[in-house]
């Protein structure tokens, strides 16, 4: 009786493929695996964790993209140094065995492979095979440009945060060593894939919220146009603007009220109308130690214990996040008193922040909540029910003014101010009919930071800038001095992990590491 | 001429010796004593000398005087060479045997307050390491050899009467029921477990039934109090030190006086009853049947471990013992309410300046500490009064546990050299579990009295099937002794698991059911004798297991053994010194699959549990992701050995000497993958080689035999040293999670090292030797300090461990002790590292007490200071386990022909010897010091009574 060999999984959670796929509500499913990877850990509970190798909860891909966009610069600290990486991430002294690192390469190439697997099982071939309803291959077809989208995506961040990936297709196969593309075949694929599946993503809102619609695309090809300078040393501020309109044009809609991004209800409130692409956060269904948990538990003060406003225990993490005093002296200007976007506590705190470790010391703000714009509360006071705001319509607004000062064509000048004033209006503040002659450069990095803070977005800005390395911007912390130290310019990129590297030759480690 | 009747018996226990041969010397007229160990024999003169032969006792030789009537004792054999030993599918004698194979019988055991079977095994054998934690019935770590895989299982295999279990639990077994273990180490006596004998075995053979009717009552009554403290400040030096330290807070300072630890520990008085009957039931079937309950308390507030067993055993015959038959079943019911040992810590950092109880608090009248905003609330992330998290929260679980054994020798009638055994096995348990907060406790309190109450429930069946051929012949000069066999096993479990009802939030009612697991040996054995002193033993077995795909499914071990008698060559025979000398070697090939999950090779999918799923449009889907692939195979063991077993003086002293090199290849490790190639980006793949070279030595001493003083002595010492050869790409791994900050590690797998080194920066020192805060060397010399500057040092397995045990006798006083040694062993101190630290006497919003240890460093960030090798310690130490005395009353009763009464007394923990800083320095796990149960120290006494 050898043949007793031949085990199956037991476990109602665990379905070999053939049985998964007998029940055609599988490719949802599976593509909802993939999306989910964004915002879960692993499946079994926000302590499980797909990839191995640092904490299950600091995994989750919006915490790592917050840590490595935001930590890293000038407008957060975290106080809890001994979860190893933050210390070296936000003292910028990181090297190729930190686990946050770790993380988003694991992470993004996790949705890599979910990607490639999804479109390897949903082929004419398969579908056939398995007699798939031509109601269900019409979705499908969505699906797939689902699927490619969330690849490309995990392209993007790989070429802007480490400037190579391995570069996998569903034509691989499972435990195949993989080739490495560099910035600019990343770019090129990036292009070349968003623009092929435009065609059948839907239009922008034409979809269940949390998937990605065309805008979701031309957010991305906006983005790499925008940063095409730091990624191929080539200008395509026109193509920027070109997406940025489609996208403007595509009816979406600033929230009513700033906050509603940041609430509990983001899912549908006046916010509904501005979030391009929401990281799903659910105290009940997706709960996870995602950006939003974090920033929400970690951002209630160690003095204040001001929580319960926010919908998590009074306590919170006991002061976890803070505010560099960078951030907070954008917001000092009298004009910014009463901008909504300014949610800075400063009372009995001092600005300064000598020791990381002392939570009473520094700023803290009060963004992201748990609370609802109706006025009540997340299901659960720990896993928020707040969606992470990757992509939103002010983004959009700003990276067009930006396109247009660095010369990009098919902008004006009105609309430029119009919608850096829209936003000034929507944040209640005074000035808020600002003219071209206004905004500069410069202007439009601070308002960035004043609008988007906290947002995963602020390295790649001042790597734009050539702000990020260097010696010309410092700010607290920065090269882990207090008041800030140049830092060499081959820390625009990160390293690429040891595990990563040593699992792939073909991998170079990144100049300066 | 008359005729002499008498019975024989054993002479220490006073058991009725069965099956012994009785000769009138110089003639061939003799006879066998019966199952009741009477004997009778006619035609006898005074004058005529009886010869009474047993296996493993001492000739004794009776000249017959005026009295027909004899009670003849026999004394057990200083002469152990016809000891029979178990092994693997059979049984071979101590002279016979080829391999490092140790049996361990009643009259070695270990003494003491012994819970849980493995422990009397405890510091007995050379390479055998067994540590026990304190909680009461807890599992032991065992490592035979310190283990031979990294990421599979380090666990010998267990075998109960011939039924592999599945891990190693033993404590809901009785260790009264056990009558020997016989310890395989090699890979030729192991090999014959194939799959599984990598990490050695341990083959316990229980106790069975007798035709004799006896009757045994046991009775100990223990006395356990853990007396060292973690040393923090009492509640006026931290009243002093927080003025010093934090003056702002002087205000938080409670007025009470607590001393925590002693709050959270208690001191406790466990008992222990058995009882066994052994006699004849239909006047045919000898039985054993045997009860034991064990009410253990623990000695952290709560703990307790109620135990109860049956134990039957028949061993019938048939057909002039051509057919015998062999059934053991046993059941245990186990109830205990665990106490969770982190409160330990908790409570060395909860404010000593706060008292236990306060009648105004809503948390169930245990003080609490409340924010220190008006009409605060409770603090979130300060620590819990422990007294309250020990006494409001009730976790218990009941444990159902059955096994039993089957088993069928058949004495081939037409061809006795052949004997056929048929046996079947099966081990299931049940246990129940529950858990409880009342609602007025803080637990999952989020502002919000919520409590918990939930139960859970697991479920393992283990079922077990052998048969074998046996072949014994002797052809002249040579014997043969060959066996053929089959073995089935399967391994399932399933469960459940409540979640906390009381919170709408948590996970819910999840279930689990193991992937299955399905094992298939085909085994084959062959040892020849020449001339009674060159053996041969060779082992194979051919092994499958459901864990692997079907490529990989199958792998082929085996081993073989030689051994040279040479005291039995001529030029031996006559030396004075050399009683026995026996020179062996050996090499094998095993096989390690356990403890890694078994279903990798296959195609498939998991679904998102309750709150790990997807929403899309406002409604959850169950988001499904494929789970990651990897075609694993065997892990391979090879051993090479050498030893001699040695017998000075007439057996005198007796001992073995083994050195061992073992390697491991293939072993699987969790190691990095290719990014995007996988579903994760770590895989369990066959890369890694573990290289283990050991030196074993022991001694026996019979240093004293006579009417009146026995004194006998046995001496063990092992040297082991591990190291990892190859890794999967190079690549570190990193284990060893510590206390303080998320994602904290301690540990590396790394080539060149042992397994689980330490990986720490170089603290430095200044001129008066304080150490430096957050000061450590450059040892990459780049400038930076950064994590590329951690070195590795120490490890937690020590060099050297030592054994020694003494039992010494005069006239009825008995008199035993135990000692242990471990040398080079390093522990990580996470106590102190995670929190002594001055800034941590604010917790969160509070004040928390911290260790004293932090006034020789003056430490103030746990974050700076956290990895510093200022916290690893040489954990070497010296320690009496157990020292007992007893008394024995012969006879009592003179009513009844044998009985007899023992009272002793005894103290479990005498004492230990060490350098190192923490509580106790003997951790199970891997050298991290933290929230470990510490282990108590025990007076003991109890009575035995035999009728």
């Amino acid at each position: 009786c050898t043949s007793d060999l031949d085990i199956t999984p037991q476990d109602d959670q665990d379905l070999l493929g053939e049985d998964f796929f007998a029940n055609e509500t599988a490719y949802k499913e599976l593509l909802a695996g993939v999306y989910a990877n964004l915002s879960l850990t692993g499946v079994d509970g926000p302590g499980s964790s797909n990839i191995d190798g640092l904490d299950a909860g600091t995994s989750q891909f919006g915490r790592v993209l917050l840590y490595l966009q935001t930590l890293s610069a000038d407008q957060m600290i975290w106080s809890y140094e001994n979860d190893p990486g933050t210390r070296e991430i936000q003292r910028n002294i990181w090297n190729a065995d930190d686990p946050i690192i770790l993380g988003m390469f694991g992470r993004s190439h996790v949705t890599i492979a979910f990607a490639n697997n999804f479109l390897r099982e949903t082929t004419d071939a398969k579908l056939d095979e398995r007699n798939v309803s031509a109601a269900t291959r019409t979705e499908i077809t969505a699906y797939r440009a689902e699927a490619r989208l969330l690849r490309a995506m995990s392209y993007y961040y790989m070429m802007d945060l480490f400037g190579q990936a391995n570069f996998l297709t569903e034509d691989d196969a499972i435990n195949q060593q993989s080739i490495v593309y560099d910035r600019a075949q990343l770019f090129d694929f990036i292009e070349q894939e968003l623009t092929a599946i435009e065609a059948d993503l839907a239009d922008p809102m034409a979809v269940e919220h949390g998937r990605a619609s065309k805008g979701v695309a031309w957010m991305i090809l906006a983005k790499i146009y925008l940063n095409a300078e730091v990624y191929i040393g080539q200008d395509k501020y026109t193509e920027c603007i070109d997406y940025c309109n489609k996208i403007i044009g595509g009816g979406y809609t600033l929230a009513s009220n700033y906050l509603h991004n940041f609430m509990a209800d983001n899912n549908t409130n006046s916010a509904a109308n501005e979030i391009i692409f929401p990281l799903i956060s659910d105290g009940t269904f997706t709960q996870n130690f995602g950006p939003t948990t974090v920033m929400i538990n970690g951002s209630v003060g160690s003095i204040e214990a001001n929580g319960a406003p926010l919908g998590v225990s009074a306590g919170g993490w006991g002061g976890a996040l803070r505010v560099r005093k960078q951030l907070a002296l954008l917001f000092e200007p009298s004009i910014f008193n009463n901008d909504t976007r300014n949610t800075i506590i400063s009372t009995g705190r001092d600005i300064e922040i000598t020791d990381i470790s002392d939570r009473d010391q520094g700023y803290i703000l009060e963004k992201y909540s748990n609370a609802t714009s109706t006025g009540s509360f997340g299901v659960d006071q720990t896993f928020v029910d707040t969606d992470f705001p990757l992509f939103r319509l002010a983004d959009v607004y700003l990276m067009y003014a930006e396109a247009h000062l660095r010369g990009g064509a098919g902008a004006n000048d009105a609309d430029v101010a119009a919608y850096i004033n829209s936003l000034r209006s929507r944040a209640n503040n005074p000035q808020n009919n600002l003219t071209i002659s206004d905004i500069t450069l410069d202007f439009i990095l601070d308002e960035r930071s004043r609008e988007l803070h906290w947002e995963a977005h602020r390295r790649q800005d001042l790597v734009r800038y050539g702000l990020f390395t260097g010696g010309a911007y410092n700010w607290v912390w920065k090269g882990n001095g207090t008041n800030g130290i140049a830092l060499p310019s081959n820390l625009n990129l990160y390293p690429i992990p040891s595990a990563s590297l040593a699992s792939n030759p073909n991998l170079t480690q990144n100049s300066g590491y | 001429q008359q005729t002499v009747k008498g019975v024989v018996k054993e002479k220490s226990s006073g058991e009725i010796l069965p099956g012994v041969s009785v000769v009138v010397k110089g003639t061939t007229r003799g006879t066998e004593t019966d199952f009741d160990g009477n004997f009778s024999i006619e035609r006898v003169n005074t004058g005529d000398v009886l010869v009474f032969r047993y296996l493993g006792y001492a000739n004794k030789e009776v000249t017959l005087g005026t009295n027909f009537n004899l009670t003849v004792l026999l004394d057990e054999s200083s002469e152990q060479l016809e000891e029979i030993v178990v092994v693997g599918y059979g049984t071979t004698t101590v002279k016979d045997a080829t391999g490092s194979v140790e049996a361990i019988t009643a009259k070695e055991f270990t003494k003491g307050n012994i819970v849980t079977p493995e422990n009397l095994l405890s510091g007995r054998v050379a390479g055998v390491n067994i540590t026990t934690s304190g909680a009461p019935g807890s599992g032991s770590q065992i490592r035979i050899r310190g283990g031979s895989s990294l990421n599979a299982s380090n666990d010998p295999l267990i075998v109960i009467d011939g039924l592999p279990l599945s891990g190693i639990n033993l404590s809901s077994i009785n260790p009264n029921d056990i009558e020997s273990f016989s310890v395989l180490k090699d890979a030729s006596a192991t090999a014959i477990y194939g799959s599984r004998g990598a990490n050695g075995v341990i083959i316990i053979t229980t106790k069975k039934g007798r035709s004799e009717y006896s009757l045994d009552y046991d009775f100990q009554v223990a006395f356990g109090e853990i007396k060292d403290r973690i040393n923090v400040f009492n509640a006026d030096e931290f009243r002093n030190i927080i003025a010093q330290q934090r003056p702002q807070d002087v205000g938080l300072l409670g007025a009470a006086s607590t001393n925590w630890q002693d709050e959270v520990l208690q001191k406790s008085v466990s008992t222990q009853h058995n009882l066994s009957v052994r006699g004849q039931v239909f006047n045919r079937i000898p039985t054993r049947l045997s009860v034991n309950f064990s009410e253990i308390e623990g000695n952290i507030l709560t703990s307790q471990f109620d135990r109860a067993n049956v134990s039957l055993s028949m061993n019938p015959s048939f057909f002039d013992d051509h057919l015998k038959v062999s059934l053991n079943y046993n059941r245990a019911f186990v109830n205990s309410r665990s106490a969770d040992a982190g409160q330990i810590n908790a409570a060395l950092r909860y404010d000593p300046t706060q008292p236990v109880y306060d009648a105004s608090s809503p948390f169930g009248g245990f003080y609490q500490h409340i924010n220190r905003t008006p009409g605060g609330i409770l603090i979130q992330n300060g620590t819990r009064n422990p007294v309250a998290a020990l006494l409001q929260s009730n976790n218990t679980s009941n444990t159902f546990r059955q096994f039993g054994n089957f088993k069928v020798d058949y004495k081939l009638h037409f061809l006795p050299e052949v004997t056929a055994t048929f046996l079947v096995g099966f081990d299931k348990s049940t246990q129940e579990g529950s858990f409880f907060n009342p609602l007025n406790s803080p637990a999952n309190y989020t502002d919000l009295f919520v409590g918990a109450e939930g139960s859970f429930l697991n479920e393992f069946n283990n079922e077990n099937l052998d048969a074998y051929l046996n072949y014994t012949n002797t052809f002249g000069k040579v014997k043969l002794d060959a066996m053929v066999g089959y073995n089935y096993q399967s391994f399932n479990g399933s469960g459940n698991n409540t979640g906390n009802l009381r919170n709408p939030n948590d996970a819910g009612f999840t279930t689990y059911t193991n992937t299955p697991v399905v094992l298939i040996g085909f085994i084959g054995r062959t040892n020849f004798t020449f001339n009674e002193k060159y053996l041969l033993t060779l082992n194979y077995r051919r092994d499958g297991t459901s864990r692997f795909g079907p490529e990989n499914r199958w792998g082929d071990f085996g081993g073989a053994a030689l051994a040279w008698r040479i005291s039995d060559e001529d030029f031996m025979k006559d030396s004075k010194v050399f009683s026995d000398l026996k020179l062996r070697a050996s090499y094998g090939l095993n096989g390690q699959q356990e403890g890694i999950s078994g279903d990798l090779y296959l195609d498939r999918y998991r679904f998102g549990n309750q709150g790990s799923g997807y929403i899309f449009g406002g409604n959850p889907i169950q988001s499904t992701i494929p789970s990651e692939r990897s075609n694993l195979r065997w892990e391979d063991v090879a051993t090479i050995e050498v030893g001699v077993d040695f017998g000075l003086f007439d057996n005198k002293f007796t001992g073995s000497i083994n050195a061992f090199q073992k390697n491991s290849t293939n072993l699987i490790s969790d190691a990095p993958v290719a990014d995007g190639s996988n579903f994760t980006n770590r895989v369990l793949q066959n890369i890694g080689d573990l290289q283990v070279n050991g030196l074993e030595f022991s001694l026996n001493a019979d240093l004293i035999r006579s009417e009146d003083i026995n004194w006998n002595f046995n001496f063990n010492a092992t040297y082991l040293d591990r190291e990892i050869k190859e890794l999967a790409l190079g690549q570190d791994i990193t284990v060893g999670g510590i206390a303080g900050g998320t994602g904290n590690f301690i540990q590396l797998f790394r080539e060149g090292f042992a397994p689980n080194s330490f990986y720490v920066f170089k603290q430095l020192y200044d001129t008066s030797g304080a150490p430096i805060e957050g000061a450590y060397a450059d040892l990459n010399g780049d400038g930076i300090i950064n994590t590329q500057d951690r070195y590795l040092k120490g490890n937690p397995q020590a060099d050297f461990t030592f054994g020694f045990q003494s039992n010494f006798n005069y006239k009825n006083f008995d008199l035993a002790f135990n000692l242990r040694a471990s040398v080079g062993n390093y522990v990580y101190n996470n106590v102190n590292s995670s929190l002594a630290q001055y800034d941590l006497l604010q917790d969160n919003a509070v004040l928390g007490n911290i260790p004293t240890s932090v006034l020789e460093t003056n430490f103030n960030s746990t974050s700076d200071v956290i990895i510093s090798d200022y916290y690893l310690e040489n954990a070497s130490f010296l320690r009496m386990d157990n020292i007992t005395l007893g008394y024995t009353f012969d006879r009592p009763i003179k009513k009844f022909a044998s009985n007899s009464i023992r009272l002793w007394a005894g103290m479990q923990n005498v004492f230990t010897i060490t350098n190192y800083s923490g509580l106790d320095p003997e951790l199970a796990g891997n050298g991290i010091d933290n929230t470990n149960y510490p282990r108590p120290r025990t007076f003991l006494v109890g009575a035995n009574i035999k009728f």
